[in-house]
């Protein structure tokens, strides 16, 4: 009969931001271990964390394991019998090896021909001697953003036992009776207040409301439903979104009464709302006031010391501002919760008059006159302080609003902006508050009285961060100052970019202490998207921008190499990300050096592809394009300039062809050919351009069909390669559309 | 429940929960990690429990007595235990309800907080403790310490006196403590507060900064080259002891602005081979104690 598998793995209390991703593994790891322990389940592997536990329930799995049939092969049947008809000896070895007779042995069919196999059967174990392997692989399965050594061990041969944070207690019960189960603790911290950690079918109520008060009360239980009721009773909520619906309507009740809402940047996607159900197993809601004094300081201040450093909500009025009031989530329930809330009122204060006391002292001293002090900052060890990385950024956005954004008449306030940009670093109030540099920064140019273009380049400087499309800045919120923040934003992700790869910065996996993929993603977005967020319709490609900053930071060979392969990569994946089809991605970024191209082209193609992708003569042409290309490679060197023009050049390179279908391409290539680089020089139109490259394509199937390229007379085959050469460059300026061969075809 | 009441309360806690009481380090140091009860008892099989109080400073927080949240030197209440037992986050909270904390009454969280100190070359893992919002201990499980892994875990935990007692007198201001019965922190420590802020910013007539600087860098040098020779004769805690000065002394520096971007680099690298040769001779020089328990 199969019966409920409980597992709860209570734990000292789990970061939150790890439980999303732990909710997960629990039901995946588990799966996989009861799959490979060869135990069906019948019903979904369910899953629950909160603070302190890591629960997973499977309604029903088998009360054995599946028999396992194993088919060993012996000596093959040429070498089983002797010429007598009798076994021989390597026969016998076999069947005595295995224990049967070797009259039981089978003959089967292998590639390698007919061999004596014996069939075993291994007859499944009872769940509950198999389970016991589940439990190690759910524990050893699980990854930790970061683990711990807690001096434990596990009974499987591989010793040292690491996890996110120190087990106290295991429910481990199958059909409701307990599986044996222990974690090891080492022999070096064995003492009797350091104990093997043994299953058992006793959870642990709420850390305090509990009566013992201190681990939570000791509470057995039997089943699942027994389980989540005698949590709920002894105050653990174990389903994370009843803990989050609980909050959410709280927090509505509450800020009713204070006469106003929860703050939008704290109720949204990914905001506060969604971080404090993991932080909580029993959530109540106080709510508190601060002095209206602290109104006075930047609306980003307060709501970065409320949500981030305390995770308050803070309220708004009908006209979306700031009141003087907070709501905190706690996680108890008490009887005279003021108490609670005049202390965290006092915290809150505290730190907001800290708040003030640095907002008044920073302004005392201009950002220019900081910019002295960023010489005791470390941008990098190889690239100085942040004082010569303000002086670069100066200098490259100032080049990049003049050439590169065509725009001279912001060049003065894009360098002003540019070396302004690090100046809040030096204040104490970026210090305390880390997560408003920039922003902070731009605050203080606009008190200062800087022209806007110059204080909002300097407040969005370190955005875009995400890739969407209205992922922030905005062009309103830009405001005037868009082309101004372009110039800065562009020439800090750059700068940071090509510096940190010239002194030996990779991102590797998962680790990226620089952040240097997002650096990369906001600068692509920012390119991408560059007429959206200013107006403008510049295409600077890659090439020219690196370029510009190697003039302050020279990349040798190697770094310029794992720069380019680097930023081919992030580019692929910000196109990919918003919604273009891989393939064409891969097209549209193959046809050239990364260095030639433009992202905002590249998107502007991806727009109109698909429009062809699926026409007939582009599909045509897409699977002969390949062979195109493999015959272009193989010309040497460049062919001569005067290819491009029709009749007249002193040496026509076509003279000597004579075949109907090669005339017939050489005539569309030299038609063609000006119509598209016309439209790839004006960057516009692409639809145009994709247009008349698809109309190749029965030419080129032709021309496949009728002429062999590699004939033995040199003048006549130099002919033809010199076309298959020209015609690729051509369609390889708009995209290596070889890429877009369905996956079948190719 | 006065300022030294909450010491004593802890004091008896942890003496009656087998930890020995030790005296502060009599030196100038950030924290209570630097204590060798902590730097160096965690390395090594021996188990061992301590608790003693550390008076800590932290230049770069001198506020010249005018900031009531923070200060040049504040107080710690340091427990080790090793190895760390199990119900060691009970034991915490029993000492909190020991103070006069009703933790069924207020909203006690244990919130991810991992430590590290590279000039120590040691991270932990654990939590801050947060009591009805407000910070007022550091939970730490130690890996390692001076590059070494530990074995067993020691468990760290540092309540910070000064917010624990101004939440216990529900008091705004850290001068309007009450230290004594009718003694205020403000009577005890104004007065230094006020005078080691001049100190470590530099304000002190006839004295330029250039001056001030020297005089600095030439204790460090000083310190740092003899506190390589006492370790050249595995004397460890006094070359412990001048590695500490060193460190106090490039705080000073540092918060006085009297350091560049590269130098400060160069100081912090100098403090940390300093401190990991030491924490490794110290660990070199008890193995004889765990091959003899083996």
């Amino acid at each position: 009969m199969d019966r409920e598998l409980l597992i709860e793995i209570g734990v000292e209390e789990v970061p939150a931001s790890w439980l999303p991703s732990l909710t997960t593994q629990l039901a995946d790891v588990a799966s996989a271990q009861l799959r490979a322990a060869r135990l069906n389940v019948d019903g979904p592997v369910e899953s629950w964390t909160t603070p302190r536990r890591l629960t997973v329930r499977v309604h029903r799995v088998a009360e054995r394991q599946t028999d396992l049939e194993e088919v060993l092969n012996g000596p093959p049947v040429s070498a089983a019998r002797g010429a007598d008809g009798q076994f021989t000896p390597s026969a016998i070895g076999f069947a005595r090896k295995n224990g049967v007779d070797p009259e039981a042995l089978e003959e089967i069919d292998t590639p390698k021909g007919r061999y004596l196999a014996v069939r075993k059967r291994q007859r499944g174990k009872a769940s509950v001697d198999a389970l016991p392997d589940v439990m190690t692989g759910l524990l050893r399965g699980l990854a930790f953003p970061k683990s711990m050594n807690w001096d434990a061990w596990l009974d499987d041969g591989k010793g040292d036992f690491r996890f996110g944070r120190p087990v106290r207690w295991l429910l481990f019960l199958y059909g409701g009776r307990v599986v044996p189960y222990d974690i090891r603790r080492a022999e070096s911290a064995q003492s009797p207040l350091v104990q093997d950690v043994r299953s058992g079918a006793t959870t642990y109520g709420h850390r305090f409301l509990t009566t013992s008060g201190r681990a939570g009360r000791a509470v057995k239980v039997k089943t699942f439903d027994d389980y989540k009721a005698r949590l709920l009773e002894h105050f653990v909520v174990l389903e994370r979104e009843d803990r989050r619906e609980r909050i959410a309507r709280d927090l509505e009740v509450h800020a009713v009464r204070l006469g106003g809402r929860v703050h939008r940047a704290a109720a949204g996607q990914a905001g506060l709302l969604d971080e404090v159900p993991d932080l909580v197993e029993w959530p109540s809601v106080v709510a508190g006031v601060f002095p209206a004094e602290f109104l006075a300081l930047p609306e980003e201040v307060l709501t970065t010391t409320m949500i981030h450093h305390q995770h308050y909500f803070p309220v708004v009025d009908d006209q979306g501002r700031l009141k003087a009031a907070f709501l905190a989530v706690t996680n108890v329930e008490v009887e005279k919760p003021e108490l609670i809330s005049r202390n965290s009122e006092r915290v809150l204060t505290a730190r907001l008059r800290d708040a003030q006391f640095f907002w008044n002292a920073d302004r005392k001293v201009t950002l220019e006159d900081r910019i002295g002090r960023l010489d005791t900052i470390l941008f990098h060890k190889k690239l100085g302080s942040y004082k010569a990385k303000a002086e670069r950024v100066e200098r490259l956005a100032e080049w990049i609003a003049r050439e590169a954004l065509a725009k001279p008449a912001e060049a003065a306030s894009a360098a002003k902006a540019g070396r302004l940009a690090k100046a809040d670093l030096g204040t104490d109030l970026v210090r305390e508050f880390t997560e408003l540099q920039g922003t902070m920064g731009g605050i203080y140019a606009r008190e200062e009285g800087l022209p806007e273009a110059v204080w909002k380049a300097i407040y969005y400087h370190y955005l875009p961060v995400a890739v969407e499309p209205e992922a922030p800045p905005t062009r309103a919120q830009l405001g005037a100052g868009a082309i101004c923040w372009a110039a800065v934003s562009i020439a800090d992700k750059l700068d940071t970019l090509v510096g940190l790869f010239s002194a030996g910065e990779r991102p590797t996996g998962s680790r990226d202490p620089y952040g240097l993929r997002r650096q990369a993603h906001g600068l692509f977005r920012t390119l991408v998207d560059l007429p959206d967020l200013t107006g403008l319709s510049v295409r600077p490609t890659v090439g020219a921008l690196i370029a510009a900053v190697q003039r302050e930071l020279p990349l040798d060979e190697v770094a310029r190499t794992a720069l380019t392969a680097f930023l081919a990569e992030r580019l692929t994946y910000v196109l990919e990300q918003r919604g273009y089809d891989v393939r064409n991605v891969r097209a549209v970024l193959a046809g050239r050096p990364l260095g030639q191209i433009s992202p905002l082209e590249a998107r502007r193609m991806l727009e109109v592809l698909p429009e062809f992708t699926g026409t007939p003569e582009f599909q045509q042409l897409a699977t002969a394009f390949k062979r195109v290309k493999n015959i272009a490679s193989g010309e040497l060197g460049p062919g001569p300039g005067a290819i491009t023009t029709g009749p007249g050049p002193v040496s026509d390179p076509y003279s000597v062809l004579h075949e109907p279908a090669e005339l017939a391409l050489v005539a569309e290539l030299t038609r063609r050919q000006p119509v598209i680089e016309r439209v790839l020089d004006s960057g516009d139109h692409y639809r145009q351009a994709f247009a008349e490259a698809a109309a190749f394509g029965p030419f080129v199937d032709r021309f496949f069909a009728d002429v062999f390229v590699m004939v033995e007379d040199p003048a006549l085959r130099q002919a033809r390669l010199h076309l298959m050469a020209s015609l690729s460059r051509l369609i390889l300026r708009l995209a290596d559309i070889s890429e877009i061969v369905p996956q079948s075809e190719s | 429940m006065t300022f030294q009441d909450l010491i004593f309360k802890l004091q008896q806690f942890w003496a009656a929960n087998g930890c020995l009481i030790q005296q502060p380090l009599d030196l100038e140091v950030g924290a209570g990690t630097s204590h060798p009860e902590t730097l160096l008892r965690v390395l090594g099989p021996a188990h061992w429990n301590v608790a003693y109080v550390q008076p800590s400073r932290r230049p770069d927080d001198g506020r010249f007595g005018e900031n009531p949240n923070r200060l040049f030197k504040h107080h710690q209440f340091q427990v080790i235990l090793k190895p760390s037992p199990d119900e060691v986050q009970d034991l915490y909270l029993q000492s909190l309800e020991a103070c006069g904390i009703n933790p069924r009454q207020h909203d006690i969280r244990f919130e991810e907080d991992n430590w590290e100190s590279p000039t120590l070359g040691a991270w932990g893992i654990g939590w801050q403790v947060l009591f009805d919002g407000l910070e007022i201990t550091q939970f730490t499980y130690f890996q390692q310490v001076g590059g070494i892994d530990l074995s067993p875990i020691a468990c760290e935990i540092t309540y910070g006196l000064e917010r624990i007692a101004m939440a216990l007198q529900k008091v705004d201001n850290v001068y309007d403590l009450e230290w004594a019965p009718g003694v205020t922190y403000r009577e005890v420590r104004l007065r230094e507060e006020i005078e080691q802020s001049k100190y470590v910013f530099g304000h002190v007539d006839g004295v330029s900064g250039e001056e001030f600087a020297t005089h600095h860098r030439d204790l460090f040098e000083r310190h740092y080259v003899f506190g390589q020779k006492l370790l050249g004769s595995v004397l460890v805690w006094p070359a412990l002891e001048e590695c500490l000065k060193c460190s106090h002394l490039f705080n000073i520096l540092d918060s006085s602005g009297s350091i560049g971007v590269t130098e400060r680099t160069a100081y912090i690298l100098r403090v940390r081979h300093l401190a990991v040769a030491i924490a490794r001779a110290y660990y070199e020089s008890i193995k004889p104690v765990e091959v003899e328990q083996a």
